[in-house]
């Protein structure tokens, strides 16, 4: 219902200034305009870690990390993300997205988004434990029998919109797959803090999941229910043009997990940071 | 494509022509004058007769698409003429393009080219100093237009 409510206001803001059409101040290739029908390709190679807050969870590295993208008339994908422009002028745009389930990137090295994290990473494909939550020689100790958390996606409206050059975006979401039902907000704001050789950028926002999906993580039936959880991050990231087609890159992330899923007993960190320094590839 | 040797046979020439007959005030002379109107003068007859030399060029357009950085393609260049030509085949700013025939009514060039402009085919006499026909390769590329990207500030570099 909250999607459906904020599709309407979006478009009831955004289709009277224009239909879904492209943009007259995107003239050339930048890092805010991509042609239209062209795949995008990129690779970057560094070194940098995804810490992971599950109880003997593994920090995911980051090493080599591919990034593929197409941009249509209104279609477009990014990653694993799907989406369809409904409307849009200079400053605002209205999509229909798809995008994966995050959490999931916890619990299993497989996971197609550890993919375009991790990519080739030099650890290998290794299934994250699901199961642990105390040490097993604590006395009194409960062990929560391993169970999957499959593959999720989520879709809704997405609104992005720049004021000045500050860039926002609002995101609400519904899980689609049959899984959980569960629903998702995810809110961000990209402040340029430094504009010369290189920009510096600032990222902040928050990330709203619901019981359904806190729980289809993190819960458990007989020990463990959370409620909703509200999780706030901030990134600052700085990207500078090298020779040729290369980039350099760094950035770094803290991100902290709302009460619901920290109090989780197979948690056992109440933040993910995420930090790397590497060079980027365009082909 | 045809192309003409000498001097175009143009309406300019044709008023010209009409005006220095009215002149004479002769009856004679002006018949005489009509009758030069319709036959042309000996260079134009050159030019609109069986003397002009033909240069055709296939393919004549290279079409990019959006994907295409360059176009790379055999081209084939064919001339004739109503009589022996010595001359040469060049293309303008390839230097390393140059073909040449002695005394040919007509001759045929193919090349294996990769080219991101128009390229200017040109036959030159054997001293590269008249041109003698001409024609364009040219090259039509399929418009690219822009949008603006998605930003994901979830993303791992947005």
């Amino acid at each position: 219902m909250v999607a459906k409510l904020l599709l309407g206001a979006c478009i009831a803001g955004v289709m009277p200034a224009h239909s879904a059409a492209p943009q007259d101040d995107c003239k050339g290739p930048s890092e805010d305009c991509a042609a239209v029908g062209r795949w995008n390709f990129s690779v970057a190679l560094g070194a940098g870690v995804r810490t992971n807050p599950l109880v003997n969870g593994e920090d995911i590295p980051l090493v080599v990390i591919p990034q593929v993208s197409y941009y249509g008339k209104r279609f477009f994908l990014n990653d694993l993300d799907v989406g369809w422009t409904l409307a849009e002028n200079d400053t605002n745009q209205l999509n229909l997205v798809a995008t994966p389930g995050y959490d999931r990137v916890y619990f299993y090295r497989t996971d197609l988004q550890n993919f375009f994290i991790t990519g080739f990473s030099p650890s290998g494909q290794v299934d994250y434990t699901a199961s642990p939550t105390v040490a097993e020689n604590t006395p009194g100790a409960v062990k929560i029998p391993p169970r999957p958390r499959r593959i999720t996606y989520l879709a809704g409206p997405e609104w992005t919109f720049k004021v000045g050059r500050i860039s926002g975006q609002l995101d609400v979401l519904h899980e689609i797959t049959g899984q959980n039902g569960g629903d998702e907000i995810r809110a961000a704001l990209g402040i340029p803090l430094l504009e010369s050789t290189g920009v510096l950028t600032a990222n902040i926002g928050i990330t709203w999941k619901s019981a359904a999906i806190v729980n289809y993580y993190y819960g458990d039936n007989t020990i463990y229910e959370g409620g909703a959880a509200l999780d706030p991050f901030i990134k600052v990231g700085y990207t500078l043009p090298l020779a040729g087609k290369w980039r350099f890159n760094a950035f770094a992330e803290y991100e902290r997990l709302g009460n619901a899923i920290a109090n989780s007993p197979i948690v056992a960190e109440h933040s993910v940071a995420t930090a790397f320094v590497g060079a980027v590839y365009t082909f | 494509m045809r192309q003409r040797l000498s001097v175009p046979f143009t309406p300019s020439r044709v008023r010209s022509e009409i005006a220095r007959a009215c002149l004479r005030g002769s009856l004679s002379v002006l018949f005489g004058s009509l009758s030069v109107l319709l036959q042309p003068p000996a260079s134009a007859a050159t030019d609109s007769g069986g003397d002009a030399i033909q240069l055709e060029l296939s393919p004549r357009i290279c079409t990019l698409a959006l994907n295409d950085k360059q176009c790379d393609t055999l081209v084939r260049a064919t001339w004739k003429s109503a009589r022996e030509e010595s001359l040469c085949l060049v293309i303008l700013d390839r230097q390393d393009v140059k073909r040449c025939w002695e005394k040919y009514t007509e001759g045929t060039y193919s090349i294996e080219l990769i080219f991101t402009e128009d390229l200017v085919f040109q036959l030159k006499d054997l001293q590269l100093q008249q041109v003698l026909a001409s024609e364009v390769l040219r090259v039509i590329r399929e418009a690219i237009r822009y949008r603006h990207k998605r930003r994901q500030p979830w993303n791992i570099f947005d």
